[in-house]
């Protein structure tokens, strides 16, 4: 059959090319293996000390207030305190030796306790996401040891209007309150009220089902599959410059089988890929793709049409070689951190995600997602599969047309 | 002069590709557009862009006789993620119990299922432990459990700390010997209640009369866009990956002409090979260093990227190009023919790149062993020197990133110089 004839041809010529190797199976084997390394941070050593380091600088001498937000936070599992001089603290900062540094300015327990606004000044950068971790973590301490200030407080005065109390009185009611209302604090742990259970089933209970690579290996497969079209789609890109094609078509071979042909191969060596790709994966690094065998063949093959389509229409419209990498690197930039591949959507704008979901990578994102880290069945499937066929069909179209009109 | 003429000639023909447009200025302008539309709107502070939290109700709480609240806090709870002032950023909705609620995070409608238990409110009002909040979180999810959770667990501390205060003031009446006055009650919680929602508005919306501020590190950075530093940094990761990229392919043309002919044809003229090879080489650096000045320009302009001390940046992009440049003279010599480059390129300063931090430059806590690789690749130093410059470091500070930088580019530029001269002698 000359279709699967064209198709053969097609695959020998790219498995000829030793390029094709590191671009297909190389380069994202390293970048899975890198960005999961990165992901996994110091996590590998379980006895390592993995809490946020803040720099204590306590300018407040002897004072309450300080001390009684250092030991709220003494049993913390999020921070560790390092008490130093502002100066000191600064350059820790500086030289990310500490994720921040807190400073508690001379007089602030005397000013608050008054009723003043003196401040907490938590030095980070509040753009990362550790120096809003560490604010997210001192907020909740900060607010019961400031509660319990204002209790003690209105304990003073109600206790001031039954009874006379002098200066030195009201100062030991005060503490007397303060510390009651602290222990309280200590004790309330609302923290322990809120449990959080993961909707699929895990084995572990930290997001992401504890493996980095379950983030990390769908997402390099699905960002290298379209970067793989370089080669398919140079070969009929040459094809095209030479006439061959042209010629090709004089004969009594059909334009519905040069195309299919063309487009078979394309398929054929990005499934070939994903193939790889989940292999190593599963074998290399513990991503339970096979868990949902048939769910995860569904999505393989439609984002192998998808993609295939692509190229085609890359090959179409692309006019010299370099065009061709030039279409298939900005495909790639373009619907890779669109479709959630380089960071969730979650943690991107809501315009953003809105405009990601809608693309195909996110798809097949959502698809590979439901099997590793959703632990959902084969019916969670159908629905990125279809969206990944319109998309298919839709480039394919393009393509088709592009083609009829050269 | 005949090396500005060879020089020129090259730059020209680099500014004339499609492909050479695209893979320096189009690219690393497009990655870091990416980056800035995914995270602007919440920069700016603009609430109609915060992350959509899609959460799910399930309330089975009930308000238990003899309660001093006007309504159950399962009810507050599910008030509080349904009120209009939240409705930008939070689409709230109701299920009929945990099994519905699991069911629609499966499907992705919802991030997180709340499941508030029967005599939640009764538990909490008589200090026993009961059965807890469960959050049943989508587990690709990380920021929306959090942020449900946090809201949850500070609503729980405001209705603590009435509880709280009032066993606080009775404890210390009674040990001053004082009757209680049951009367006192209703005005001291409203007096603590009053004091804690001017707390947590002053913590949200008032930052000068906060307890609790955040400042950075710089003070000239206070009033900065925190938006500008990230894409600074992707800015800066984009540029050096794409100019050491720019160095290599502007040293493709001595290959193209190669294999074209033109080449050897320019060998036999008067121009003496030294000549005709520092043109090509001054070349590089021409175009290695107009792709930093463009693509600092654009990142000014477009993303209001702060390059910090003129002298230090200038120094920086002075690193940058010797380090490209001369990386890409000895990568080219070493490859026989165009064919061959791409994988060079493509796959070896990637895995540089990659190496050197340029790809995760934004990302906190990295494994140290990626610095220390990054200290020996040029790319490492590059990067090295222009976090300093964004981190508002003076020249001065510039000068061991510059002189490592400067000493790579050198060595290997000579590498390639005497490969290139033995191929061409």
């Amino acid at each position: 059959m000359r279709l699967l004839d064209i198709a053969l041809k097609d695959l020998r010529q790219m498995l000829r090319d030793r390029r094709s190797l590191l671009f297909l199976v190389a380069m994202p084997i390293g970048f899975t293996f890198f960005m999961a390394f990165a992901y996994r941070g110091q996590q590998s050593d379980p006895a390592a000390d993995h809490r946020l380091v803040l720099a204590w600088v306590d300018q407040d001498g002897a004072a309450t207030l300080g001390q009684a937000l250092a030991d709220r936070l003494a049993g913390s599992d999020a921070v560790r305190l390092e008490p130093m001089d502002e100066a000191a603290a600064l350059e820790a900062v500086r030289q990310k030796t500490a994720a921040g540094a807190l400073i508690i300015p001379a007089g602030f327990s005397a000013g608050r306790r008054t009723g003043g606004t003196p401040q907490l000044v938590l030095v980070t950068d509040s753009a990362s996401t550790t120096g809003q971790s560490l604010y997210q973590v001192l907020r909740a301490p900060v607010t019961q040891v400031m509660s319990a200030v204002e209790i003690a407080n209105i304990s003073v005065e109600a206790l001031a209007s039954a009874t006379t109390l002098d200066a030195a009185a009201r100062a030991a009611e005060f503490e007397a309150a303060f510390q009651t209302a602290q222990a309280k604090w200590a004790a309330a742990n609302n923290s322990a009220r809120v449990q959080t259970r993961l909707a699929a089933a895990p084995k572990v209970a930290d997001p992401y089902g504890g493996n980095p690579y379950n983030q990390a290996s769908p997402g390099i497969l699905v960002q290298f599959v379209i970067f793989g079209l370089v080669t398919s789609a140079q070969i009929l890109l040459q094809e095209r410059k030479t006439r061959t094609l042209q010629r090709m078509l004089t004969t009594s071979l059909s334009p519905a089988a040069a195309v299919g042909g063309h487009f078979l191969a394309m398929f054929t060596l990005t499934l070939l890929q994903e193939v790889l790709l989940v292999g190593f994966g599963q074998i290399a690094l513990g991503v339970d793709y096979l868990r949902e065998l048939l769910g995860l063949l569904l999505v393989m093959v439609a984002l192998a049409l998808c993609t295939a389509s692509l190229g085609l229409l890359i090959g179409v419209l692309a006019q010299q070689d370099q065009q061709v990498v030039l279409f298939s690197l900005i495909a790639m930039f373009v619907f890779s951190a669109l479709g959630g591949t380089w960071f969730p959507l979650e943690v991107a704008g809501q315009a953003f995600a809105t405009v990601g979901r809608l693309t195909p990578m996110a798809w097949a994102m959502t698809g590979f997602q439901n099997i590793v880290i959703r632990g959902l069945d084969f019916s969670s499937t159908w629905l990125p599969a279809g969206v990944l066929a319109v998309f298919t069909l839709g480039f394919f179209a393009l393509a088709v047309w592009r083609f009829r009109a050269d | 002069m005949k090396l500005l003429d060879l020089a020129l000639h090259d730059l020209v023909r680099s500014l004339r590709s499609t492909f050479m447009i695209g893979m320096t200025v189009v690219a690393p302008l497009l990655i870091t557009g990416l980056i800035y539309f995914a995270f602007s709107g919440m920069a700016s502070g603009g609430s109609s862009d915060l992350p959509a939290v899609r959460v799910g109700i399930v309330n089975a709480d009930s308000l238990p006789a003899g309660a001093p609240l006007s309504e159950s806090l399962g009810a507050t709870m599910r008030g509080m993620f349904f009120d209009e002032s939240v409705a930008t950023w939070i689409a709230a909705s109701d299920y009929p119990d945990a099994a519905a609620g699991r069911a629609a995070v499966d499907r992705q409608e919802i991030g997180v299922a709340v499941v508030i238990p029967a005599a939640f409110t009764a538990d909490l009002l008589a200090g026993r432990e009961g059965a807890p909040l469960t959050l049943i979180q989508d587990p690709t999810l990380t920021v929306t459990p959090l942020v449900v959770r946090n809201m949850l667990v500070s609503l729980l501390d405001g209705v603590s700390g009435g509880g709280i205060a009032i066993e606080t003031i009775r404890e210390r009446q009674e040990a001053a010997g004082l009757p209680a006055d049951p009367a006192q009650i209703p005005a001291l919680i409203a007096q603590y209640e009053t004091w804690y929602a001017d707390f947590q508005r002053d913590l949200f919306h008032h930052p000068e009369r906060a307890a609790l501020v955040t400042r950075p590190l710089a003070v000239d950075q206070a009033t900065t866009n925190p938006m500008a530093n990230l894409l600074g940094m992707t800015m800066v990761g984009q540029m050096i990956f794409f100019a050491f990229f720019t160095g290599a392919y502007a040293m493709m043309s001595i290959l193209r002409e190669q294999e074209e002919g033109t080449l050897a044809r320019l060998f036999t003229t008067p121009t003496d090979r030294t000549t005709i090879l520092a043109g090509k080489f001054l070349a590089v650096v021409l175009t290695v260093v107009l792709q930093g000045l463009v693509l600092m320009t654009a990142g000014r302009l477009a993303f209001g990227v702060d390059w910090g001390d003129p002298a230090a940046a200038a120094l920086a992009l002075s690193g940058q190009v010797i380090a490209a440049s001369g990386l890409g003279v000895l990568l080219i010599a070493l490859v026989k023919d165009t064919r061959q480059a791409g994988p060079v390129l493509g796959g070896g300063l990637t895995t540089l790149g990659m190496l050197s931090g340029l790809f995760t430059a934004n990302m906190p806590n990295m494994p140290a062993l990626f610095d220390q690789i990054g200290a020996f690749t040029p790319q490492g130093w590059v990067l090295r020197g222009w976090r300093l410059v964004l981190e508002g470091g003076a020249a001065g500070e510039l000068l061991l990133p510059l002189a490592v930088c400067l000493g790579m580019g050198a060595v290997l530029f000579a590498l390639g110089a005497v490969l290139f001269r033995r191929r061409f002698a």
